[in-house]
């Protein structure tokens, strides 16, 4: 029973230098967050300890409790969003549609812009003076209004929907990759059963994609909370603070307002935030289903 | 933890300093700076092309956006590797860099080369700890201009424009009335608190812009004057055009130049969208300081040099600053960057009518106030922003919300 | 051990035998093809119906929401300044002009210098290339350890990088700084490399680690009992049935690392600045002019190597990740 042993060793051996990383990189500047959010810190970080004032600070500010409403509300419709027209996208090109390559680029293509100048583009299209809404009243739809990015009260849906443009493809191509694994033995049995085609998609092949959707909606959630490009290239957290998001209210804080202690208070609430879920997920997602037969 | 850092500047310092040991004879001075657009790529030219004369070589490190240079500069002095100057605002953005012992004062440069006494005192103040001078001034923005389109105002039947506030919100519901956009403005935080602090400054005078922004006075907050200027600028809300939200400075300028609206209130480097759209000032548009040309709020841009211990680094620094400061350089310089020279006592007469309003001011300290920056920390600023964005951008708030926003700002803020 | 004995059997057998067939030599271009015609793919095609009209209808819907910021960005490069001015941002441009997208290319002002955005461009190679290759080597390596090698602790290092992928980039620059320069290595391109292996390593181990997670054990049991070890099991067995996947994880860090600016920017020295930095200097000014026309070109130029890799490996990338999602 020497092998095993030895084998058992080389994996552990393996793991030794991402646990260096894991250590040095990431648990390294977690802690080292929590640390400086106890501090004056400004500019630079320094060891002038203040207790829990940087937090008393951040719950009393206006702009951080928007943000964070602003995060579960984007957050919830970015995405369904993006998973139900990924997915919708990605049925609609299992069709047997034409052009499937074009379109599947189209769709994709977001995904690889620098959103500085793709985020100004929906800052036009969604502007009253420039964008949809004066082109479709100049065809003399006097009454037509698409004015989301300058509107208070619409202004976070434009970031969905400019989110969506951006996402989506991406969720698209995951999906469709999914789909074209589906057994054909599936369709025809469904065929010959005549059960409907949106019954099978929903019961039989949505359950089949379960780890593709695990991870794209793990995407998705990473990208909700460090929203910062898109938020400042499309409203700027404007009209007013009406579409804050909590990245840009950390990365404001960490340079432009040089208030480092008061940026890793806000940093460490969202790690909590994100522990909270995540680890009970990863919990019973992972660590319950020991695989049978892995090497022990 | 001060110490640290200190070392490990001083370490890696040295480890470089071994590396190329002798290779330069030149004096190499890498800047860092934001400047990036075709005009200001002309402007740091001239920079460049007068180090170039002196005998230097100009390395340069340029990264758009104000905060994405700042990072980098910064990140380079916490690493080690620091450049030979660095680009910062007039203000305190760099108080702590000064305070951590990062920054060289420059003061035995500015006793050398006497010219600390014809720039204006704001900025020499604003550049200064302890009375020692840490960063460079290189130039003044003027910001608070209003720029006006003639053809505007005189179809709205409009002569003159008004030289006061409570003239001028009239005269734009005039304009209005007559189809146009009163006020061209790009509702992002910054340009909606700088029309507030021109308001402040131009209706509540220079008294009490300082007590409200230096002093931090709450009295003065709470005054009848501030309050007056809190209602001029929420009157001002039902003046812009629906676009405004999110639009960056330069495309609500286009409205002036399509003749769609009437007056922007901005900083002098509007002159440049003008200027590329082959327009002239004082003929095709108008230009006045505040709105009466008798007080100019002035900003601009400073060089700090990072400490170092390297001769051959240091004499970089020594003939960087003579250059930018140099008579020859500052014409030079601010011609192509549309802001005016930081000395009074430099040839102006090649600047156009505009710039010549401003530069009378600047004779006189009586006709200056220093921008808001150099009066607030970094983080008190942002605070103002957020106070005056949320009350612009809500057409019920009540000149009251903004008071308290501000009197609540100041509190927590110190 | 046999190939032909380690494919996988059970209900979704078929997928992972897919992606093995198509990395059998001389047969993997061809397959891939073959499969992209055959008939028992998908939904069985159907003559004109209204649902096949709905169908039509719903692509063009989509495809016009999707293309039109494209649309708006090509005819706003293809103008002049004053056209972009005074026009409508639908109009089309008034002649044919690709001034702005020569400009952006090779003259454009990004700072002292007027050359473009070609400047960083060898660059973004230097540091995508490895950064690329050594990312998806480290996740590969942990999500097969993670999945088939119960180690100890090893699950909490999963939660522990899914968890670090939350926190923003910008966070870590201060520590990752002053570690960097502690050990001599800041502002180098090997810096920047180590620091994308380190951003990418989250979600290239979640990948593996699900694609991985969803392969029958009893393959990689039966390796076991032929005598395999940890490597000689990834290599020869589980590499080769991961080509699919290995190209989804490329089309991902190739987008996330060409894409990068931030930590180029802070960790790559003044030598080695990606192409972002220009594109950033050229579209980014706060009181400069804008030109919108060459901020449009300089834009699409610059994503250009992320699309021809979509392009280029489209039907990889597709195909790749059927193989190892309908498990698990």
């Amino acid at each position: 029973m020497t092998a095993p042993r030895k084998r058992l060793s080389t994996a552990t051996l393996v793991l030794l230098p991402f646990w260096a990383v894991v250590i040095a990189a990431y648990i390294g500047t977690m802690l080292w967050t929590v640390q400086i959010s106890f501090t004056a810190s400004k500019l630079l970080p320094v060891d002038d300890y203040v207790g829990f004032a940087q937090y008393e600070r951040l719950f009393s500010s206006t702009r951080w409790i928007v943000s964070m409403q602003n995060a579960v509300i984007f957050g919830v419709l970015f995405i369904t969003g993006a998973l139900v027209l990924g997915f919708l996208l990605a049925v609609v090109l299992d069709q047997r549609v034409r052009f499937e390559n074009t379109l599947r680029t189209i769709f994709l293509y977001p995904y690889a812009m620098s959103f500085i100048v793709t985020g100004l583009i929906w800052q036009w299209l969604m502007n009253p003076g420039l964008g949809i809404q004066k082109t479709v009243r100049d065809w003399g739809f006097e009454s037509f209004s698409f004015a989301w990015a300058v509107d208070r009260d619409m202004a976070l849906y434009a970031l969905v929907l400019a989110g969506l443009w951006q996402a989506s493809g991406l969720v698209m191509a995951l999906m469709l990759a999914g789909l074209r694994g589906v057994d054909e033995e599936i369709w025809k049995a469904s065929r010959i059963d005549g059960i409907p085609a949106w019954r099978v998609y929903l019961f039989v092949v949505v359950p089949m994609l379960r780890p593709l959707i695990v991870t794209a909606v793990v995407l998705l959630s990473i990208s909700v909370v460090k929203a910062f490009d898109l938020v400042v290239a499309l409203t700027n957290g404007g009209p007013g603070i009406s579409s804050d998001m909590p990245a840009k209210f950390v990365m404001d804080n960490l340079f432009t307002r040089q208030n480092i202690g008061l940026a890793t208070a806000a940093a460490t609430v969202m790690l909590i935030t994100v522990a909270a879920v995540l680890v009970p997920w990863i919990y019973a997602e992972y660590f319950r289903k020991t695989r049978k037969g892995a090497a022990a | 933890m001060k110490e640290l850092v200190r070392s490990m500047l001083v370490g890696a310092a040295f480890s470089l300093a071994a590396m190329p040991a002798g290779a330069q004879e030149k004096p190499r001075a890498e800047v860092m700076h934001w400047w990036t657009s075709g005009g200001e790529s002309a402007a740091i030219k001239t920079f460049a092309d007068a180090y170039a004369k002196a005998g230097g070589e100009w390395v340069d490190s340029a990264t758009a956006g104000g905060e994405n240079s700042r990072a980098a500069t910064i990140n380079r002095m916490v690493g080690g590797q620091p450049p030979t100057a660095a680009q910062f605002n007039t203000g305190r953005q760099f108080d702590d860099l000064v305070s951590q012992g990062l920054i060289r004062p420059i003061e035995d440069l500015a006793q050398a080369g006497g010219w600390k006494a014809a720039m204006p005192a704001s900025l020499v103040a604003a550049a200064s700890r302890d009375g020692e001078l840490y960063a460079l001034p290189i130039n003044v923005h003027g910001q608070n201009w209003t720029f006006y389109s003639k053809d505007v105002l005189e179809k709205s039947g409009v002569s003159e424009l008004p030289s006061t506030w409570e003239a001028m919100i009239p005269a734009l519901q005039k304009i209005k009335d007559a189809g146009f956009t009163p006020l061209a403005l790009g509702g992002q935080p910054w340009q909606e608190r700088a029309l507030f602090n021109a308001i402040l400054l131009q209706q509540g005078g220079k008294d009490l812009y300082m007590k409200v922004y230096q002093d931090k006075d709450e009295e003065a907050v709470r005054s009848e004057g501030f309050r007056k200027a809190v209602e001029t600028y929420g009157a001002l809300r039902g003046m812009v055009d629906a676009g405004s939200p999110g639009r960056s400075w330069n495309d609500s300028t286009s409205l002036l130049l399509r003749d769609q609206a009437a007056i922007q209130v901005m900083g002098d480097w509007v002159k440049g969208e003008f200027t590329n759209a082959g327009e002239k000032p004082g003929e095709d548009y108008g230009c006045t300081i505040g709105l009466d040309d008798t007080m100019l709020m002035v900003g601009g841009d400073v060089f700090v040099f990072p400490k170092t211990d390297e001769p051959a680094k240091k004499a970089a620094q020594d003939l960087l600053v003579e250059t930018m400061i140099s008579k020859d350089a500052q014409i030079a310089f601010n011609l192509a960057k549309g802001s005016m020279p930081v000395r009074k006592d430099v040839d102006t007469t090649s600047f156009d009518a505009c710039a010549q309003k401003g530069l009378k001011l600047l004779q006189s300290e009586e006709g200056q106030a220093p921008v808001f920056e150099i009066l607030v920390s970094a983080s008190l600023a942002g605070s103002v922003d957020d106070v005056v964005t949320q009350f612009w951008n809500n057409p019920s708030a009540e000149p009251d919300d903004m008071v308290e926003g501000f009197v609540n700002a100041f509190e927590i803020e110190g | 051990m046999s190939l032909e004995t380690a494919r996988p059997r059970g209900p979704h057998g078929e997928s992972a035998a897919l992606a093995f067939r198509a990395t059998e030599p001389g047969r993997a271009a061809g397959s891939a093809a073959a499969h992209e015609r055959s008939p028992t793919r998908g939904r069985k095609p159907r003559h004109l119906t209204i649902g096949r009209i709905g169908l039509y209808g719903f692509v063009a819907i989509a495809a016009a929401f999707f293309i039109l910021p494209a649309v708006v960005m090509i005819l706003t490069s293809l103008k002049t300044m004053p056209e972009i001015r005074e026009g409508s941002i639908f109009a089309l441009p008034e002649s044919f002009d690709l001034t702005a997208w020569i400009k952006a290319w090779s003259s454009a002002c990004t700072g002292l210098d007027c050359d473009g955005i070609r400047v960083g461009f060898w660059n973004s190679v230097l540091i995508t290339v490895p950064s690329t290759i050594l990312s998806i080597a480290a996740g590969a390596t942990l999500g097969y350890a993670l999945s088939f090698w119960r180690v100890k602790g090893a699950d909490i290092l999963f939660a522990v990088l899914l968890l670090g992928a939350f926190l923003p980039y910008q966070i870590f620059l201060y520590p990752m700084v002053r570690a960097f320069s502690m050990v001599g290595l800041y502002n180098t391109l090997f810096c920047i490399v180590i620091v994308h292996v380190i951003f990418g390593l989250p979600i290239m181990t979640l990948i593996f680690r699900n694609f991985y997670a969803g392969l029958p054990v009893e393959l990689f049991n039966a390796a076991r009992v032929d005598g395999g070890g940890f490597f000689r099991i990834f290599w020869n067995v589980m590499l080769p049935m991961s080509t699919p996947i290995l190209i989804v994880a490329a089309i991902l860090q190739i987008t996330n690392i060409w894409n990068d600016f931030i930590l180029g920017l802070v960790f790559a020295g003044r030598e080695n600045l990606p192409m972002t930095v220009q594109l950033n200097n050229v579209v980014n000014s706060t009181y400069g002019e804008r030109e919108y026309n060459l901020n449009m070109a300089a834009t699409i130029l610059t994503a250009a190597v992320p699309l021809l890799v979509y392009f280029v490996s489209g039907r990889w990338f597709v195909r790749g990740i059927a193989a190892g999602a309908v498990k698990g």
